[in-house]
């Protein structure tokens, strides 16, 4: 058994053998962006899930006018094959992917094991950045196929559909909004979408060098929940970054017809009036 | 009480930073973190967790002969912006009494304009690493 789409998965080495190739852009995406400036893969450009992607005054992403000038600065074309990777076994580098995706790029990649595996066989980290000839990037209009807004995933919770909770434990319980004396991010009340279960991202990967796990231990994990491809998916988190790898991985690695993600996430919904939430504790 | 003074300029000088000069301010901080002394490497059980943080930080303070109060803070180099933000803290606190640490207000670091290069998310870290470090300071002063 393979993954269904394997195309969109690539290993270190595909990586290392591609970094001049100029049909190629390799970016990295993290969690904690001064990776790349303390080091990086030859010849990879920065985005940052912060300040490059989100739109500046409303919580909402860049938009598609903004998006083409990113694209267009760090040299891609339409068809430019991109890849991305990152820390935190590429959670942010899902997140880039599946913005990307949004604005209807097709040729996207993650590579596998991302900063951790490229560091563990100890490949090349630079802190020279590459700059690019820029290009005239053309997005398509948002894919709203793999973004879910509130309303849908109200009427998906009353449908009894499925809902993948990708938080930890603790935060699906509800047991988790506020450590002492300081409140977290966000939301001011705790607990999960009714109907939702509970995926932790992290149980798609391998720690210990932050691959994907296999096809067979990945259709267990969602299938033994009761999330099956024959359904339309959402899945959602905090703010919506760890729930993009759970959406790579039902949507490329399982090849879910349906699956989308929503980015409002927990800290929407744990603030909306009126919406329903289970708790268990 | 005003600010710690070494805490103080380092407020200061990020106020006049560009966004720029900001995050290689981080990135220099960030690179000269100080290791954990060898003493702790094996007790991280007697230092504080910093749950706020998504990064597994844990710190421990100690009091000096004068009374004197400093930290040891321990975060992996995978997370370079944490570092950077617990080294302000270190090198704007290390030193300062028991009552100038436990005076500094959560908000301290507004001036500093930090959420023009980091995430907000980070600064809630920040707050966190703060409040811990009253925590362990009050601890080892009475001690």
């Amino acid at each position: 058994m393979s993954y269904v789409h394997p195309d969109y998965l690539v290993d270190t080495e595909w990586v290392a053998a591609h970094q001049e190739d100029p049909n190629v852009r390799i970016i990295e995406s993290d969690e904690d962006p001064l990776l790349y400036a303390i080091g990086h893969i030859p010849g990879a450009v920065q985005v940052d899930w912060f300040s490059t992607l989100q739109h500046p005054l409303r919580r909402d992403f860049l938009t598609k006018e903004k998006f083409e000038e990113v694209a267009s600065k760090l040299g891609i074309t339409n068809d430019t094959t991109v890849v991305f990777y990152g820390d935190k076994s590429n959670w942010f580098a899902c997140y880039a992917l599946w913005l990307f995706q949004y604005y209807g790029h097709k040729n996207v990649k993650i590579m596998n094991g991302g900063r951790l595996k490229w560091e563990q066989e100890e490949r090349p980290l630079v802190k020279e950045v590459q700059s690019y000839p820029a290009t005239t990037y053309r997005a398509r209009k948002a894919d709203k196929n793999i973004r879910a807004f509130r309303d849908q995933v109200l009427k998906q919770s009353k449908a009894g559909k499925p809902l993948v909770d990708v938080r930890s434990p603790k935060e699906y319980s509800g047991e988790l909004i506020s450590m002492p004396n300081y409140p977290q991010e966000g939301a001011t009340r705790g607990g999960h979408i009714p109907g939702a279960v509970s995926i932790p991202w992290a149980q798609a990967v391998n720690e210990a060098d932050a691959t994907f796990k296999t096809p067979e231990e990945l259709r267990a994990l969602y299938e033994g929940k009761g999330i099956t491809p024959d359904e339309e998916v959402i899945a959602y988190c905090r703010i919506g970054e760890r729930s993009s790898l759970t959406w790579f991985v039902l949507k490329y690695l399982l090849g879910y017809p349906n699956v989308k993600n929503y980015d409002g996430s927990w800290t929407e919904w744990g603030n909306l009036v009126d919406a329903p939430i289970e708790k268990s504790i | 009480m005003p600010l710690p003074p070494k805490l103080q300029e380092i407020v200061d000088d990020f106020a006049g930073m560009t966004r720029e000069e900001k995050l290689e301010t981080l990135i220099s901080y960030a690179e000269t973190f100080p290791p954990l002394p060898e003493r702790f490497r094996e007790a991280r059980t007697k230092m504080q967790p910093v749950p706020e943080c998504m990064t597994p930080v844990f710190l421990v303070a100690e009091k000096q002969a004068d009374g004197g109060i400093v930290f040891h803070v321990d975060c992996p180099p995978q997370s370079p912006t944490v570092r950077g933000l617990a080294s302000i803290l270190m090198n704007g606190l290390n030193g300062a009494s028991l009552e100038e640490i436990l005076s500094v207000p959560s908000d301290f670091f507004l001036p500093m304009k930090l959420d023009e290069a980091v995430s907000q998310q980070r600064l809630n870290g920040f707050m966190g690493v703060l409040a811990h470090m009253k925590q362990s300071a009050v601890k080892a002063a009475s001690e």
